[in-house]
Protein backbone atom coordinates (compact mmCIF):
# COMPACT_ATOMS: atom_id res chain seq x y z
CA UNK A 1 0.00 0.00 0.00
CA UNK A 2 2.82 2.45 1.07
CA UNK A 3 4.36 1.59 -2.71
CA UNK A 4 1.38 2.64 -4.70
CA UNK A 5 0.76 5.81 -2.62
CA UNK A 6 4.48 6.55 -3.40
CA UNK A 7 3.40 5.85 -7.33
CA UNK A 8 0.43 7.93 -6.92
CA UNK A 9 2.41 10.45 -5.39
CA UNK A 10 5.35 10.49 -7.94
CA UNK A 11 2.41 10.65 -10.71
CA UNK A 12 0.85 13.62 -9.47
CA UNK A 13 3.95 15.43 -9.01
CA UNK A 14 4.47 14.68 -12.74
CA UNK A 15 1.11 15.59 -13.71
CA UNK A 16 1.40 19.02 -11.88
CA UNK A 17 4.99 19.59 -13.57
CA UNK A 18 3.88 18.92 -17.08
CA UNK A 19 0.49 21.01 -16.21
CA UNK A 20 2.58 24.61 -15.47
CA UNK A 21 4.15 24.56 -18.93
CA UNK A 22 0.96 24.92 -20.75
CA UNK A 23 2.71 25.10 -24.14
CA UNK A 24 4.32 22.28 -23.76
CA UNK A 25 0.62 20.72 -23.07
CA UNK A 26 -0.80 22.25 -26.50
CA UNK A 27 1.67 21.26 -27.93
CA UNK A 28 1.47 17.10 -27.13
CA UNK A 29 -1.69 17.99 -28.78
CA UNK A 30 -0.60 19.41 -31.91
CA UNK A 31 2.33 18.08 -32.80
CA UNK A 32 1.29 14.92 -33.78
CA UNK A 33 -1.29 16.42 -35.57
CA UNK A 34 1.29 18.61 -38.12
CA UNK A 35 4.25 16.30 -38.20
CA UNK A 36 2.43 12.89 -38.16
CA UNK A 37 -1.31 12.79 -38.95
CA UNK A 38 -1.75 15.28 -41.14
CA UNK A 39 1.09 14.91 -43.61
CA UNK A 40 0.38 11.02 -43.65
CA UNK A 41 -3.21 12.42 -44.08
CA UNK A 42 -2.59 14.17 -47.29
CA UNK A 43 0.00 11.71 -48.55
CA UNK A 44 -2.74 9.33 -48.13
CA UNK A 45 -5.34 11.01 -49.70
CA UNK A 46 -2.64 11.80 -52.99
CA UNK A 47 -3.23 8.17 -53.80
CA UNK A 48 -7.24 8.54 -53.62
CA UNK A 49 -9.27 7.73 -56.86
CA UNK A 50 -12.53 9.92 -56.90
CA UNK A 51 -12.26 10.06 -53.42
CA UNK A 52 -11.72 5.91 -52.71
CA UNK A 53 -7.89 5.18 -51.26
CA UNK A 54 -8.29 1.80 -53.43
CA UNK A 55 -4.76 1.09 -52.76
CA UNK A 56 -5.06 1.11 -48.93
CA UNK A 57 -7.94 -1.39 -49.27
CA UNK A 58 -5.62 -3.41 -51.18
CA UNK A 59 -2.99 -3.60 -48.57
CA UNK A 60 -4.92 -3.69 -45.61
CA UNK A 61 -8.63 -4.53 -46.38
CA UNK A 62 -10.33 -0.93 -45.48
CA UNK A 63 -10.54 2.19 -47.27
CA UNK A 64 -10.65 4.12 -43.65
CA UNK A 65 -7.46 6.14 -44.05
CA UNK A 66 -8.20 8.30 -41.18
CA UNK A 67 -8.93 5.63 -38.92
CA UNK A 68 -5.71 4.02 -39.75
CA UNK A 69 -3.53 6.99 -39.25
CA UNK A 70 -5.31 8.13 -36.20
CA UNK A 71 -5.28 4.20 -34.84
CA UNK A 72 -1.20 3.75 -35.58
CA UNK A 73 -1.14 7.05 -33.73
CA UNK A 74 -2.54 5.68 -30.46
CA UNK A 75 0.10 3.07 -30.36
CA UNK A 76 2.89 5.93 -31.73
CA UNK A 77 1.92 7.61 -28.56
CA UNK A 78 1.83 4.40 -26.23
CA UNK A 79 5.27 3.91 -27.32
CA UNK A 80 6.95 7.79 -26.77
CA UNK A 81 5.15 7.73 -23.06
CA UNK A 82 7.43 4.64 -22.47
CA UNK A 83 10.15 5.49 -23.88
CA UNK A 84 10.19 9.70 -22.84
CA UNK A 85 8.15 10.17 -19.95
CA UNK A 86 8.67 6.14 -18.66
CA UNK A 87 12.45 5.93 -19.20
CA UNK A 88 13.84 8.86 -20.28
CA UNK A 89 12.48 10.79 -17.07
CA UNK A 90 15.56 9.03 -15.10
CA UNK A 91 17.52 10.82 -17.22
CA UNK A 92 15.62 14.42 -16.43
CA UNK A 93 15.95 13.42 -12.59
CA UNK A 94 20.13 12.84 -13.10
CA UNK A 95 20.11 16.56 -14.93
CA UNK A 96 18.14 18.04 -12.08
CA UNK A 97 20.28 17.02 -10.05
CA UNK A 98 17.19 14.98 -7.75
CA UNK A 99 18.05 11.47 -8.10
CA UNK A 100 20.70 10.66 -5.56
CA UNK A 101 17.88 11.71 -2.90
CA UNK A 102 14.86 10.31 -4.78
CA UNK A 103 17.34 6.37 -4.74
CA UNK A 104 17.49 7.54 -1.31
CA UNK A 105 14.36 7.56 0.03
CA UNK A 106 12.44 3.77 1.00
CA UNK A 107 10.50 3.83 -1.90
CA UNK A 108 11.57 0.68 -4.13
CA UNK A 109 12.99 1.69 -7.05
CA UNK A 110 10.75 -0.29 -9.21
CA UNK A 111 8.42 2.57 -7.98
CA UNK A 112 10.14 5.09 -8.98
CA UNK A 113 9.24 3.99 -12.79
CA UNK A 114 5.63 2.60 -12.05
CA UNK A 115 5.07 6.09 -10.54
CA UNK A 116 6.14 7.74 -14.13
CA UNK A 117 4.30 5.51 -15.77
CA UNK A 118 1.30 6.77 -14.08
CA UNK A 119 2.16 10.09 -15.09
CA UNK A 120 2.95 9.65 -18.64
CA UNK A 121 0.13 7.46 -19.01
CA UNK A 122 -2.68 10.59 -17.64
CA UNK A 123 -1.01 12.72 -20.77
CA UNK A 124 -1.25 10.13 -22.75
CA UNK A 125 -4.64 9.89 -22.41
CA UNK A 126 -5.59 13.20 -22.14
CA UNK A 127 -3.28 14.21 -25.41
CA UNK A 128 -5.26 10.85 -27.29
CA UNK A 129 -8.94 12.20 -26.35
CA UNK A 130 -8.22 15.87 -27.99
CA UNK A 131 -6.24 14.29 -30.63
CA UNK A 132 -9.46 11.61 -31.24
CA UNK A 133 -12.07 14.79 -30.84
CA UNK A 134 -10.09 16.87 -33.85
CA UNK A 135 -10.30 13.84 -35.68
CA UNK A 136 -13.85 13.23 -35.51
CA UNK A 137 -15.03 16.71 -35.65
CA UNK A 138 -12.01 18.20 -38.49
CA UNK A 139 -11.82 14.40 -40.46
CA UNK A 140 -14.47 12.86 -40.20
CA UNK A 141 -12.94 10.27 -37.98
CA UNK A 142 -15.25 6.83 -36.93
CA UNK A 143 -14.83 3.96 -35.63
CA UNK A 144 -16.78 0.46 -35.55
CA UNK A 145 -17.93 -0.57 -31.85
CA UNK A 146 -16.02 -3.70 -31.97
CA UNK A 147 -13.11 -1.20 -30.99
CA UNK A 148 -14.22 -1.27 -27.24
CA UNK A 149 -13.32 -5.16 -27.63
CA UNK A 150 -9.83 -4.18 -28.21
CA UNK A 151 -9.40 -2.58 -25.27
CA UNK A 152 -8.15 -5.26 -23.56
CA UNK A 153 -5.26 -5.61 -25.74
CA UNK A 154 -4.59 -1.94 -24.90
CA UNK A 155 -4.15 -2.81 -21.30
CA UNK A 156 -1.86 -5.68 -21.64
CA UNK A 157 0.40 -3.54 -24.28
CA UNK A 158 0.45 -0.66 -21.49
CA UNK A 159 2.08 -3.45 -19.12
CA UNK A 160 4.16 -4.66 -21.78
CA UNK A 161 5.44 -1.23 -22.36
CA UNK A 162 5.99 -0.63 -18.84
CA UNK A 163 8.46 -3.48 -19.15
CA UNK A 164 9.98 -2.07 -22.18
CA UNK A 165 10.53 1.17 -19.70
CA UNK A 166 11.93 -0.82 -17.74
CA UNK A 167 14.47 -1.89 -20.19
CA UNK A 168 15.32 1.46 -21.29
CA UNK A 169 15.32 2.65 -18.20
CA UNK A 170 18.47 0.62 -17.08
CA UNK A 171 19.98 1.78 -20.19
CA UNK A 172 19.59 4.72 -19.35
CA UNK A 173 21.32 4.39 -15.83
CA UNK A 174 23.82 2.84 -17.39
CA UNK A 175 25.02 5.19 -20.60
CA UNK A 176 23.40 8.59 -19.11
CA UNK A 177 23.26 10.57 -22.00
CA UNK A 178 20.37 8.76 -23.09
CA UNK A 179 18.84 11.36 -25.52
CA UNK A 180 19.79 10.17 -29.14
CA UNK A 181 19.45 6.27 -28.19
CA UNK A 182 15.71 7.01 -26.81
CA UNK A 183 14.99 9.28 -29.77
CA UNK A 184 16.53 6.38 -32.18
CA UNK A 185 15.09 3.28 -30.75
CA UNK A 186 11.76 4.87 -29.78
CA UNK A 187 11.24 5.86 -33.72
CA UNK A 188 12.55 2.28 -35.23
CA UNK A 189 9.94 0.82 -32.18
CA UNK A 190 7.16 2.33 -33.69
CA UNK A 191 7.88 1.31 -37.00
CA UNK A 192 8.54 -2.05 -35.82
CA UNK A 193 5.16 -2.58 -34.70
CA UNK A 194 3.41 -1.18 -37.78
CA UNK A 195 2.34 2.09 -36.48
CA UNK A 196 3.08 4.02 -40.15
CA UNK A 197 2.62 0.99 -42.35
CA UNK A 198 1.84 -2.59 -42.01
CA UNK A 199 4.59 -4.96 -40.99
CA UNK A 200 4.22 -7.12 -44.00
CA UNK A 201 6.20 -4.37 -46.12
CA UNK A 202 8.86 -4.41 -43.91
CA UNK A 203 11.94 -6.01 -45.23
CA UNK A 204 11.83 -9.71 -44.64
CA UNK A 205 14.65 -10.01 -41.54
CA UNK A 206 13.53 -7.03 -40.13
CA UNK A 207 9.74 -9.03 -39.86
CA UNK A 208 10.81 -11.87 -37.40
CA UNK A 209 11.58 -8.79 -34.70
CA UNK A 210 8.33 -7.06 -34.87
CA UNK A 211 6.67 -10.04 -34.11
CA UNK A 212 8.46 -10.56 -30.91
CA UNK A 213 7.16 -7.06 -29.85
CA UNK A 214 3.93 -7.49 -27.81
CA UNK A 215 2.70 -3.99 -29.12
CA UNK A 216 2.70 -5.11 -32.90
CA UNK A 217 -0.10 -7.63 -31.75
CA UNK A 218 -2.42 -4.51 -29.80
CA UNK A 219 -1.57 -2.54 -32.95
CA UNK A 220 -3.04 -5.07 -34.92
CA UNK A 221 -5.93 -6.18 -32.69
CA UNK A 222 -7.11 -2.34 -32.38
CA UNK A 223 -7.27 -1.88 -35.95
CA UNK A 224 -9.03 -5.24 -36.81
CA UNK A 225 -11.60 -4.32 -33.88
CA UNK A 226 -11.78 -0.47 -34.62
CA UNK A 227 -11.78 -0.71 -38.71
CA UNK A 228 -12.10 -4.29 -39.47
CA UNK A 229 -8.49 -4.62 -41.11
CA UNK A 230 -7.05 -8.17 -42.24
CA UNK A 231 -5.48 -9.64 -39.34
CA UNK A 232 -1.86 -10.55 -39.08
CA UNK A 233 -2.71 -13.64 -37.85
CA UNK A 234 -6.04 -15.33 -36.74
CA UNK A 235 -6.88 -12.41 -33.21
CA UNK A 236 -7.47 -14.94 -31.03
CA UNK A 237 -3.83 -15.82 -31.76
CA UNK A 238 -2.73 -12.66 -31.44
CA UNK A 239 -4.16 -12.19 -27.74
CA UNK A 240 -2.02 -15.31 -26.84
CA UNK A 241 0.88 -14.07 -28.07
CA UNK A 242 0.27 -10.43 -26.96
CA UNK A 243 0.28 -12.20 -23.50
CA UNK A 244 3.25 -14.60 -24.17
CA UNK A 245 5.83 -11.70 -25.23
CA UNK A 246 4.15 -9.11 -22.04
CA UNK A 247 4.88 -12.32 -20.05
CA UNK A 248 8.31 -12.64 -21.24
CA UNK A 249 9.21 -9.08 -21.76
CA UNK A 250 8.12 -7.48 -18.39
CA UNK A 251 10.38 -9.39 -16.03
CA UNK A 252 13.43 -9.25 -18.73
CA UNK A 253 12.28 -5.36 -18.53
CA UNK A 254 12.29 -5.47 -14.37
CA UNK A 255 15.29 -7.61 -14.08
CA UNK A 256 17.97 -5.71 -16.34
CA UNK A 257 16.12 -2.66 -14.18
CA UNK A 258 17.40 -4.09 -10.93
CA UNK A 259 20.60 -5.14 -12.52
CA UNK A 260 21.36 -1.57 -13.48
CA UNK A 261 20.57 -0.26 -9.82
CA UNK A 262 22.92 -2.99 -8.35
CA UNK A 263 25.91 -1.56 -10.74
CA UNK A 264 25.53 2.16 -10.81
CA UNK A 265 25.60 1.74 -6.64
CA UNK A 266 28.45 -0.48 -6.61
CA UNK A 267 30.67 1.74 -8.64
CA UNK A 268 29.15 5.21 -7.09
CA UNK A 269 27.87 6.43 -10.57
CA UNK A 270 24.52 7.44 -9.54
CA UNK A 271 25.47 11.29 -9.03
CA UNK A 272 27.59 11.18 -12.14
CA UNK A 273 25.66 12.48 -15.12
CA UNK B 1 32.21 50.52 -46.37
CA UNK B 2 35.81 50.78 -45.34
CA UNK B 3 37.81 47.99 -47.18
CA UNK B 4 39.75 46.97 -43.67
CA UNK B 5 36.36 46.77 -41.97
CA UNK B 6 35.35 44.54 -44.68
CA UNK B 7 38.76 42.39 -44.31
CA UNK B 8 38.24 42.35 -40.58
CA UNK B 9 34.45 40.87 -41.14
CA UNK B 10 35.55 38.16 -43.42
CA UNK B 11 38.54 37.03 -41.09
CA UNK B 12 35.96 37.12 -37.84
CA UNK B 13 33.29 35.01 -40.43
CA UNK B 14 35.89 32.56 -41.16
CA UNK B 15 37.29 32.56 -37.32
CA UNK B 16 33.48 31.66 -36.63
CA UNK B 17 33.25 28.93 -39.15
CA UNK B 18 36.28 27.35 -37.70
CA UNK B 19 35.25 27.40 -34.14
CA UNK B 20 32.06 25.40 -35.87
CA UNK B 21 33.65 22.78 -37.28
CA UNK B 22 35.67 22.25 -34.09
CA UNK B 23 33.09 21.78 -32.29
CA UNK B 24 31.33 19.29 -34.73
CA UNK B 25 34.70 17.39 -34.16
CA UNK B 26 34.67 17.42 -30.51
CA UNK B 27 31.37 15.41 -30.78
CA UNK B 28 31.92 12.56 -32.92
CA UNK B 29 29.00 10.46 -31.95
CA UNK B 30 26.42 13.29 -33.17
CA UNK B 31 28.00 12.59 -36.68
CA UNK B 32 25.94 9.06 -36.23
CA UNK B 33 22.23 11.03 -36.32
CA UNK B 34 23.47 12.09 -40.04
CA UNK B 35 23.53 8.94 -41.32
CA UNK B 36 19.87 7.51 -39.17
CA UNK B 37 18.04 10.24 -39.80
CA UNK B 38 18.44 10.82 -43.05
CA UNK B 39 17.77 7.20 -44.32
CA UNK B 40 15.32 6.18 -41.97
CA UNK B 41 12.72 9.38 -41.80
CA UNK B 42 12.26 8.66 -45.59
CA UNK B 43 12.30 5.28 -45.80
CA UNK B 44 9.46 5.26 -43.56
CA UNK B 45 7.30 7.70 -45.55
CA UNK B 46 8.34 5.35 -48.94
CA UNK B 47 7.05 2.45 -46.81
CA UNK B 48 3.84 3.93 -46.32
CA UNK B 49 3.44 5.10 -49.92
CA UNK B 50 3.65 1.64 -51.02
CA UNK B 51 0.99 0.50 -48.13
CA UNK B 52 -0.75 3.38 -49.19
CA UNK B 53 -0.73 2.82 -53.15
CA UNK B 54 -1.42 -1.12 -52.60
CA UNK B 55 1.80 -2.08 -53.51
CA UNK B 56 2.02 -0.21 -56.81
CA UNK B 57 -1.54 -0.64 -57.52
CA UNK B 58 -1.72 1.63 -61.09
CA UNK B 59 -5.14 3.09 -60.63
CA UNK B 60 -3.65 4.68 -56.88
CA UNK B 61 -0.18 5.24 -58.85
CA UNK B 62 -1.94 7.41 -61.79
CA UNK B 63 -3.80 9.42 -59.07
CA UNK B 64 -0.37 10.08 -57.37
CA UNK B 65 1.21 10.95 -60.43
CA UNK B 66 -1.70 13.15 -61.52
CA UNK B 67 -0.93 15.26 -58.42
CA UNK B 68 2.64 14.73 -57.87
CA UNK B 69 3.63 14.55 -61.96
CA UNK B 70 5.29 11.39 -60.88
CA UNK B 71 5.06 7.57 -59.99
CA UNK B 72 8.79 7.73 -58.36
CA UNK B 73 7.32 7.67 -54.82
CA UNK B 74 10.59 7.41 -53.43
CA UNK B 75 12.66 9.41 -54.89
CA UNK B 76 10.22 12.28 -54.37
CA UNK B 77 9.88 11.34 -50.71
CA UNK B 78 13.70 11.16 -50.58
CA UNK B 79 14.00 14.61 -52.30
CA UNK B 80 11.11 16.39 -50.03
CA UNK B 81 13.06 14.73 -46.46
CA UNK B 82 16.35 16.14 -47.99
CA UNK B 83 14.65 19.51 -47.58
CA UNK B 84 13.37 18.30 -44.02
CA UNK B 85 17.03 17.34 -42.98
CA UNK B 86 18.18 20.95 -44.35
CA UNK B 87 15.05 22.83 -42.66
CA UNK B 88 16.11 21.38 -39.24
CA UNK B 89 19.94 21.98 -40.05
CA UNK B 90 18.99 25.60 -40.97
CA UNK B 91 16.51 26.12 -37.77
CA UNK B 92 18.77 24.72 -34.91
CA UNK B 93 21.66 26.43 -37.05
CA UNK B 94 21.22 29.75 -38.20
CA UNK B 95 18.01 29.92 -36.11
CA UNK B 96 19.29 29.24 -32.86
CA UNK B 97 22.91 30.47 -33.54
CA UNK B 98 22.21 33.48 -31.48
CA UNK B 99 20.50 31.51 -28.70
CA UNK B 100 23.56 29.23 -28.24
CA UNK B 101 25.47 32.07 -27.97
CA UNK B 102 22.69 34.03 -25.40
CA UNK B 103 23.15 30.63 -23.09
CA UNK B 104 26.80 30.47 -22.89
CA UNK B 105 26.35 34.09 -21.77
CA UNK B 106 29.05 34.93 -24.74
CA UNK B 107 26.19 37.06 -26.79
CA UNK B 108 27.33 40.17 -24.78
CA UNK B 109 30.89 39.90 -25.30
CA UNK B 110 30.22 39.22 -29.33
CA UNK B 111 27.93 42.01 -29.66
CA UNK B 112 31.03 44.33 -28.01
CA UNK B 113 33.49 43.16 -30.60
CA UNK B 114 33.78 45.59 -33.75
CA UNK B 115 32.73 43.22 -36.03
CA UNK B 116 29.52 43.26 -38.25
CA UNK B 117 25.99 41.69 -36.54
CA UNK B 118 25.88 39.21 -39.84
CA UNK B 119 29.35 37.69 -38.38
CA UNK B 120 27.59 36.36 -35.05
CA UNK B 121 24.63 35.32 -37.13
CA UNK B 122 25.87 33.41 -40.01
CA UNK B 123 29.35 32.54 -39.16
CA UNK B 124 28.97 29.50 -36.83
CA UNK B 125 26.63 28.50 -39.32
CA UNK B 126 28.88 28.40 -42.18
CA UNK B 127 29.45 24.21 -41.69
CA UNK B 128 25.85 23.88 -42.39
CA UNK B 129 26.52 23.92 -45.85
CA UNK B 130 28.24 20.64 -45.03
CA UNK B 131 25.53 18.80 -43.63
CA UNK B 132 23.81 19.23 -46.34
CA UNK B 133 26.22 18.36 -49.14
CA UNK B 134 26.77 15.07 -46.68
CA UNK B 135 22.76 14.37 -46.57
CA UNK B 136 22.52 14.78 -50.28
CA UNK B 137 25.38 12.28 -50.74
CA UNK B 138 24.10 9.56 -47.83
CA UNK B 139 20.50 9.79 -49.01
CA UNK B 140 21.73 9.69 -52.56
CA UNK B 141 22.61 6.55 -51.66
CA UNK B 142 20.47 5.13 -49.80
CA UNK B 143 17.84 5.28 -52.49
CA UNK B 144 19.60 3.74 -54.12
CA UNK B 145 20.48 0.64 -51.84
CA UNK B 146 17.36 0.65 -50.44
CA UNK B 147 14.88 1.19 -53.12
CA UNK B 148 16.66 0.53 -56.50
CA UNK B 149 16.53 4.63 -57.72
CA UNK B 150 19.59 5.75 -59.61
CA UNK B 151 20.06 9.17 -59.57
CA UNK B 152 20.39 10.83 -63.22
CA UNK B 153 23.93 12.36 -63.27
CA UNK B 154 22.42 15.35 -65.17
CA UNK B 155 19.67 15.50 -62.56
CA UNK B 156 22.36 15.22 -60.13
CA UNK B 157 24.22 18.10 -61.34
CA UNK B 158 20.92 20.34 -61.36
CA UNK B 159 19.34 19.66 -58.11
CA UNK B 160 23.27 20.82 -56.14
CA UNK B 161 23.03 23.48 -58.59
CA UNK B 162 20.00 24.14 -57.43
CA UNK B 163 21.00 24.11 -53.67
CA UNK B 164 23.86 26.61 -54.38
CA UNK B 165 21.11 29.04 -55.99
CA UNK B 166 18.89 28.14 -53.31
CA UNK B 167 21.06 28.80 -50.42
CA UNK B 168 20.90 32.58 -50.30
CA UNK B 169 17.68 32.50 -49.57
CA UNK B 170 17.45 29.87 -46.62
CA UNK B 171 19.96 31.72 -44.97
CA UNK B 172 18.17 35.19 -45.03
CA UNK B 173 15.09 32.71 -43.69
CA UNK B 174 16.93 31.43 -41.42
CA UNK B 175 18.25 34.62 -40.31
CA UNK B 176 15.04 36.49 -40.34
CA UNK B 177 13.64 33.47 -37.79
CA UNK B 178 16.78 33.40 -35.51
CA UNK B 179 16.72 37.53 -34.94
CA UNK B 180 13.32 36.31 -33.38
CA UNK B 181 15.66 35.05 -30.13
CA UNK B 182 16.93 38.63 -29.73
CA UNK B 183 12.99 39.70 -28.78
CA UNK B 184 11.85 36.32 -27.26
CA UNK B 185 14.68 33.90 -25.86
CA UNK B 186 13.87 30.87 -25.50
CA UNK B 187 12.78 29.46 -29.41
CA UNK B 188 13.00 25.73 -29.14
CA UNK B 189 9.41 25.17 -29.16
CA UNK B 190 9.04 27.75 -32.08
CA UNK B 191 11.96 25.95 -34.53
CA UNK B 192 9.66 22.59 -33.62
CA UNK B 193 6.56 24.33 -35.01
CA UNK B 194 8.04 26.66 -38.00
CA UNK B 195 9.91 23.69 -39.41
CA UNK B 196 6.62 21.45 -38.66
CA UNK B 197 4.57 24.50 -40.83
CA UNK B 198 7.12 24.77 -43.25
CA UNK B 199 6.99 20.79 -43.29
CA UNK B 200 3.59 20.93 -44.58
CA UNK B 201 3.48 23.70 -47.17
CA UNK B 202 6.26 23.19 -49.16
CA UNK B 203 5.13 19.39 -50.19
CA UNK B 204 7.96 17.30 -48.10
CA UNK B 205 6.13 14.40 -47.91
CA UNK B 206 3.37 14.66 -50.46
CA UNK B 207 2.00 17.09 -53.13
CA UNK B 208 1.65 20.60 -52.75
CA UNK B 209 -1.75 19.91 -54.89
CA UNK B 210 -3.20 18.66 -52.04
CA UNK B 211 -3.12 21.62 -50.22
CA UNK B 212 -5.98 24.30 -49.98
CA UNK B 213 -5.99 27.41 -52.39
CA UNK B 214 -4.65 29.77 -49.64
CA UNK B 215 -1.90 27.12 -48.52
CA UNK B 216 -1.03 26.60 -52.10
CA UNK B 217 -0.56 30.37 -52.68
CA UNK B 218 1.46 30.88 -49.38
CA UNK B 219 3.57 28.00 -50.39
CA UNK B 220 4.94 29.85 -53.40
CA UNK B 221 6.02 32.62 -51.17
CA UNK B 222 8.75 29.93 -49.18
CA UNK B 223 12.44 29.57 -50.36
CA UNK B 224 11.83 25.60 -49.88
CA UNK B 225 9.02 25.00 -51.73
CA UNK B 226 11.19 26.32 -55.19
CA UNK B 227 13.99 23.99 -54.05
CA UNK B 228 11.95 21.03 -53.67
CA UNK B 229 10.16 21.50 -56.58
CA UNK B 230 13.16 22.73 -59.01
CA UNK B 231 14.77 19.35 -57.68
CA UNK B 232 11.89 17.01 -58.59
CA UNK B 233 11.53 18.54 -61.57
CA UNK B 234 15.63 17.89 -62.07
CA UNK B 235 15.67 14.63 -60.83
CA UNK B 236 12.29 12.85 -61.59
CA UNK B 237 11.01 14.94 -64.79
CA UNK B 238 14.75 14.84 -66.42
CA UNK B 239 14.35 19.13 -66.68
CA UNK B 240 16.77 20.95 -68.59
CA UNK B 241 19.08 23.58 -67.23
CA UNK B 242 16.38 26.16 -69.63
CA UNK B 243 13.66 24.68 -67.64
CA UNK B 244 14.97 25.50 -64.00
CA UNK B 245 15.54 28.99 -64.91
CA UNK B 246 12.05 30.53 -63.63
CA UNK B 247 12.66 28.16 -60.60
CA UNK B 248 16.12 29.92 -60.00
CA UNK B 249 14.81 33.48 -60.70
CA UNK B 250 12.09 32.85 -58.06
CA UNK B 251 14.80 31.63 -55.41
CA UNK B 252 16.75 35.07 -55.90
CA UNK B 253 13.86 37.24 -55.69
CA UNK B 254 13.10 35.42 -52.81
CA UNK B 255 16.54 35.67 -51.09
CA UNK B 256 16.68 39.64 -52.15
CA UNK B 257 13.34 39.72 -50.34
CA UNK B 258 13.95 37.72 -47.05
CA UNK B 259 17.75 38.84 -47.01
CA UNK B 260 16.35 42.70 -46.77
CA UNK B 261 13.56 41.66 -44.20
CA UNK B 262 16.25 39.96 -42.26
CA UNK B 263 18.60 43.16 -41.78
CA UNK B 264 15.41 44.95 -40.97
CA UNK B 265 14.11 43.05 -38.10
CA UNK B 266 17.23 42.32 -37.09
CA UNK B 267 18.54 45.83 -36.86
CA UNK B 268 15.32 46.95 -35.09
CA UNK B 269 15.07 43.86 -32.79
CA UNK B 270 18.88 44.64 -31.91
CA UNK B 271 18.23 47.83 -30.37
CA UNK B 272 15.35 46.73 -29.03
CA UNK B 273 17.10 44.50 -27.49
CA UNK B 274 19.79 47.08 -25.85
CA UNK B 275 17.44 49.12 -24.55
CA UNK B 276 15.21 46.93 -22.78
CA UNK B 277 18.38 44.65 -21.72
CA UNK B 278 17.06 41.89 -23.19
CA UNK B 279 20.97 40.48 -25.27
CA UNK B 280 21.96 38.75 -21.39
CA UNK B 281 18.76 37.68 -20.50
CA UNK B 282 17.19 34.32 -21.10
Amino acid sequence: MDELRAAVAIARKDIRNVSRYRFQVASSIFTPLYQGILPALLFGASFAVAGHVVGLEKTIGTQDLAGFIFLGGVMTGLVATAFWSMAMSIRNEMEAGTLEPTWLTPTSRETIVLGRALGGLFWFAFSQIAIFAIGMGLFGLRFRPEILLALPAVAIAIVAMVGVAYLLAAVVLLIKEANFFIDCTNYLFGVAIGAAFPITLLPGALQPVSYLLPATYAMDLVRQQGLGTRPLLDPALEYVALIVTTAIVFPIGLWAYRRADGRIRRLGTINQY
Amino acid sequence: MNTGYLAGDLRALRAAGLMSLRQIRRYPTNLFGTIFWPVLLPAVWVLMGQAYSGGGDPEALNAFASRAGTTGIALFVFIGYLMYMWLSALLWGPGTALRQEQIRGSLEAVFLTPVSRLVPLFGPTLTNIVWIVADLFVMGLAAWLLFGVVLPLQGVVLAFAITLVGVPAMYAMGALFGAGVLRFGEIGPAVQFTRGVLSMLCGITFPIAMLPGWAQATAVAMPPTHIVDGMRNALLRSASPGDLVPTAAALIGLAIVFGALAVVVFRWLEASARRTGMLGRY
